[in-house]
């Protein structure tokens, strides 16, 4: 089996990997490269956990393959801090109690900051539709909308 | 997934040359419906074959002769954006923005929603309803297909193994008071279509019917056309009996499943409840041009 030597962008680090075709970019950010923020969920692109910003877009890592993606700047939640200190999402997610068991906050936050990067004010309805590809089975999702319309205030 | 080898073609033709050398080669675009083929060992190619990195497949252009031209690597989400496609053909950004989830509309594109030939996709009823062509592209040459012949059963349609979904034409209409919708009946907002229903209808200068399209998703092996929509609409001024006519054609032709969303006996229900509002939406849209 003959395995490929790639880089990849990642939250602006460049990494070198050597990887085989058929690994998806959710085992190479978990596996190769120790980046676990991002989840494995149901691993067919429906529960939205292992979601990243693919060039500032919401993508599903598990079902894109790793070599697939050079070129693009990927972004994970671990990129989203800066020196330490929280993004405004992360701060509101906290402050309101939008996070619970906490799988589906990574991509959930992704989700919803791809939301505000088009629309720094949307409406319940937008953030409603933003997030509809990212389940939560905890929250019920109306602190989760709380808190990302509290982000779009700051 | 089991091990598959990887290329990347840098040209059209050498695309379907490896297509052509690897009998057990897949193309990959997308990825959306492939990977989880793949993950699931439904299949198993020994070969795939990125389509991605073929310049000059997610054009989407508007001419007056030729209608609308949209590159099969275009994503849905280039679909729901595209102003040519929201100008001349918006029932098409509109079933797009009823494909699942943001980040699978992100990643999806036209031609593998097309090539995949899930009978409860969201796009080949828009696009049926509207007259497309596709063109496809092998080693020997290409060739035009009409979207009511390509697809022959579940997940199965016309293209040989060489042969590459290049691009999508719809021809422009014979005038421009055009409506159009579809409509998408789903358990929860763009999960899988239990029914869908697209529909077309132009109209002339006096009010008359002079292109009627209408097309189902969900209700048979393949999107089913209702080809005798035309019978009934064109050259009519449109009324309520002639749509109730053709939503009880629709409903007599469809042949849906019972599966874990819906009866079969919901879903031919459905077909005349829904196709009728689809006409009407239409209608009325064509008649405020």
């Amino acid at each position: 089996m003959l395995k490929r030597e790639i880089q990849l962008d990642i939250n602006g680090n460049v990494y070198s990997l050597s990887v085989l075709p058929q690994r998806t970019l959710l085992e190479v950010l978990r596996e190769d490269i120790g980046l676990t923020g991002t989840k494995e969920g149901c691993s067919e692109g429906e529960c939205g956990v292992c979601t990243v910003l693919l060039d500032g877009l919401p993508v599903r890592s598990c079902l894109l393959l790793a070599i697939d993606v050079r070129g693009g700047k990927i972004m994970t939640i671990e990129g989203l801090s800066q020196k330490g200190d929280l993004h405004p999402l992360q701060k509101a997610f906290i402050e309101h109690g939008a996070i619970q068991c906490g799988f589906c906050t990574p991509g959930m936050i992704l989700s919803a900051k791809a939301i505000l990067d088009q629309n720094p004010l949307p409406s319940e309805e937008e953030i409603r539709g933003g997030l509809s590809g990212n389940l939560c089975r905890c929250t019920g999702y109306v602190k989760i909308i709380k808190a990302v319309q509290a982000a779009a205030q700051r | 997934m089991r091990y598959f080898e990887y290329v990347e073609p840098k040209t059209l033709d050498e695309a379907c040359q490896f297509l052509n050398t690897y009998e057990e080669a897949k193309i990959l675009a997308g990825g959306v419906s492939l990977v989880v083929l793949l993950k699931n060992r439904l299949i198993t190619p020994s070969h795939l074959v990125n389509l991605k990195t073929v310049p000059g497949l997610n054009k989407i252009e508007w001419d007056d002769r030729a209608g609308l031209r949209i590159g099969s690597l275009n994503r849905h989400r280039n679909i729901i954006d595209s102003a040519p496609i929201k100008k001349h053909f918006p029932i098409l950004s509109e079933a797009a923005s009823k494909i699942a989830t943001p980040s699978i509309r992100n990643m999806g594109t036209v031609g593998g929603n097309i090539c995949h030939a899930e009978p409860s996709a969201d796009l080949p009823p828009a696009l049926m309803a509207g007259n497309a062509t596709l063109r496809a592209v092998s080693s020997k040459g290409e060739r035009k297909i009409p979207i009511e012949l390509f697809f022959t059963d579940y997940y199965e349609n016309v293209l040989n193994q060489d042969e590459v979904l290049v691009e999508i034409q719809i021809p422009p209409f014979p005038s421009q008071r055009l409506g159009g919708t579809y409509i998408k009946l789903d358990k929860v907002t763009n999960s899988i279509a239990i029914v869908g229903v697209a529909s077309v209808i132009c109209l002339d200068d006096q009010g008359v019917c002079n292109f009627a399209g209408l097309c189902l998703g969900g209700v048979a092996s393949t999107p089913l056309k209702v080809e005798r929509v035309k019978e009934i609409f064109l050259g009519e001024k449109i009324k309520e009996t002639h749509m109730e006519q053709a939503a009880k054609e629709a409903q007599t032709i469809s042949n849906p499943l019972t599966n874990v969303y819906a009866t079969a006996e919901y879903r031919k229900e459905m077909v005349y409840v829904l196709t009728r509002k689809a006409l009407q939406e239409s209608l009325k849209k064509a008649q405020a041009m």
